[in-house]
């Protein structure tokens, strides 16, 4: 399912909402920005939940059926879509097990997914009997995406799924939905004003500010600019995508391709041939003229400077590195920059000290469907 | 012959058990709609439909007469359809019930849909609930102390009623006797005996159905409270 959108409207209230957007048919599109830059109302609308005013004008069309247009509105039950909202809406009358029932009495299409399969997934199977109000907000949260892929949905819509939830179990749960991504072959579109999730989940992401669209691109392109924008000087990173390789037990460590280059990571669980996410902070990574000798840094590459920008709200200077097709952030100050007389297209060693794995797997391997 | 005050019984719970079944059928759908609607049709309706709590039965009754005589609005259609006049007769009745007992019926269910909110429809919906679907598999189970209520309060409302009764149905035995107009025909002919009869009847029937309502809903908080 390929969903193309073109919404604008205006409220009372003084908000505008004027945007053009394109789920893919498969793969993540994340909508990123503050609250109230009508990321939550994007998603409403494509949903069908939002109502709309004469004089809005919103089209959208999901493969060749029209679902909005002035014209014909296709009711919410008939768009083939699950939605995660923030809170789970489990239906407290029933059970898990009963709100699992609930979404296969009313399958649409045709998905191979049972409830023990889906609750194997979601590591909800122990709680199958239990009442929904007595699960934890992560539990619930879990059974609620487990209701909408039982649901046959043909797109997913997720609404800051992992807002209401206390870190430790976010971090749980993400790995949960990153391999959603993996196994499903359907659109997910992902909102949240959280740019670790960004990072961790998106392929394509749009980011919103004050109803209308500041930025979109791939995760990796973006990845500095998101960065920037949040404001978080030290939190400053870039995300590439790496190709495991080799696997080094004895040294507790794993090889990845980074293009033509090597980076070695912390030991992982992925099967070679397997890309996973890497988060580089820049205030890790240095830069040098010469090749480093006798140094306790493990990966070193080579690249190219691409750009120089000064970080908003804090002293030194970005540096952005061009390493085969992606790109590395190195936070320097302005005197370094000086001495090294760094340009665009000046060519410079790249030591990085640390770099986080985005993509573990979690505790059980799943099957595929 | 039959007793006269068991027939007055017997047109009692007929006419109480058609009166909520319609009730079921006609108010479910008005509460609903005061309980989602944001129109301004409903400061009109909201107060229409609770009328019968604050007006004198008997005024209610007057002008249903009124409406029921064969020249009357509702009684000339009603002649028109079935060639039989509307007033002093059991349908009369039930139509008087029906719109006196409505807001016993309508306004518990309406504070029951209040309650319910509307993002666990949505999620029904998303999950592919058709609008009916949704309203008969997440609202009435969610508020089924709120139809318990409802639904007790019109029947026993139905089967209390009195001005009104006697203003469109009169004192037909077999047809419009009801049970409180019994009771007052014996108290009017000094038959005190039958009358106590009667009045302790309806009043350990009025008591016992309370007090059903009232634990089924302590019963229902304490489910509820266990939950959670």
């Amino acid at each position: 399912m390929q969903i193309h959108a073109k919404i604008h409207l205006s409220r009372a209230s003084g908000f505008t909402l004027d945007i053009e957007l394109i789920v893919k048919p498969t793969g993540v599109t994340a909508l990123y920005g503050p609250s109230g830059s009508g990321k939550s109302t994007v998603l409403r609308l494509l949903a069908g939940l939002e109502r709309t005013k004469p004089g809005d004008q919103v089209l959208i069309r999901s493969n060749e059926n029209i679902w909005q247009s002035p014209t014909h509105f296709e009711p919410v039950h008939l768009r083939n879509l699950g939605y995660v909202f923030q809170q789970p809406q489990l239906f407290p009358h029933l059970s898990v097990r009963g709100n699992l029932e609930y979404a296969i009495h009313r399958r649409r299409g045709e998905r191979r997914l049972d409830l023990q399969q889906v609750s194997d997934w979601l590591g909800i199977r122990h709680l199958l009997n239990a009442s929904t109000t007595s699960l934890s907000g992560g539990e619930a949260q879990r059974v609620a995406i487990a209701r909408v892929l039982l649901s046959g949905a043909q797109c997913l819509l997720m609404d800051e799924p992992l807002g209401s939830i206390d870190y430790a179990a976010r971090l749980q749960i993400l790995p949960y939905i990153d391999q959603l991504r993996r196994l499903l072959d359907i659109p997910i579109v992902y909102v949240s004003h959280a740019l670790d999730e960004i990072t961790y989940l998106a392929d394509d992401v749009y980011i919103l500010d004050k109803g209308r669209v500041t930025a979109r691109g791939s995760v990796f392109d973006l990845a500095s600019s998101l960065e920037v924008n949040s404001r978080e000087g030290d939190a400053v990173a870039a995300v590439v995508e790496g190709l495991v390789d080799a696997h080094d037990p004895a040294y507790g460590l794993s090889r990845l391709r980074l293009g033509d280059q090597s980076i070695h990571v912390s030991l992982c669980r992925q099967q070679p041939g397997t890309r996973i996410r890497l988060r580089i902070p820049a205030r890790d990574v240095s830069l040098t003229l010469q090749a480093p000798a006798q140094t306790s840094i493990l990966n070193v590459l080579n690249g190219v400077v691409s750009e120089i920008e000064p970080i908003t709200d804090a002293p030194g200077l970005l540096v952005k590195v061009q390493v085969g097709q992606q790109f590395i952030l190195s936070r320097i100050t302005r005197k370094s920059s000086e001495q090294l007389a760094l340009n665009p297209g000046k060519p410079v060693f790249i030591q990085i000290k640390t770099v986080a794995l985005l993509n573990e797997p979690t505790q059980q391997v799943l099957p595929t469907p | 012959m039959q007793h006269p005050d068991i027939t007055a019984l017997s047109i009692t719970l007929q006419l109480a058990l058609t009166s909520t079944l319609l009730l079921i059928l006609l108010g479910t759908p008005i509460a609903w709609w005061l309980a989602r609607s944001t129109s301004v049709l409903k400061t009109l309706i909201e107060p229409i439909i609770a009328l019968p709590i604050v007006l004198p039965p008997t005024v209610l009754g007057f002008y249903l007469l009124l409406a029921f005589a064969p020249d009357g609005i509702i009684g000339y259609w009603w002649l028109l359809a079935t060639d039989k006049g509307l007033a002093f007769t059991f349908s009369a009745l039930v139509i008087g019930s029906i719109i006196y007992s409505l807001p016993f019926y309508v306004q518990p269910l309406q504070v029951a849909f209040e309650t319910i909110e509307q993002s666990l429809l949505d999620a029904a919906a998303t999950l592919g609930a058709t609008p009916l679907d949704r309203f008969r598999s997440v609202v009435v189970p969610l508020s089924s102390r709120g139809f318990i209520t409802a639904i007790c309060l019109a029947f026993a409302h139905t089967i209390g009623e009195f001005g009104i009764v006697l203003m469109i149905g009169g004192n037909i035995p077999g047809e419009t006797r009801v049970l409180s107009i019994a009771l007052f025909d014996h108290v009017e002919s000094l038959e005190y005996a039958q009358a106590h009869v009667l009045a302790l009847g309806l009043l350990a029937f009025s008591f016992v159905l309370l007090m059903l309502v009232y634990s089924l809903n302590r019963r229902w908080q304490m489910r509820l409270a266990s939950r959670n």
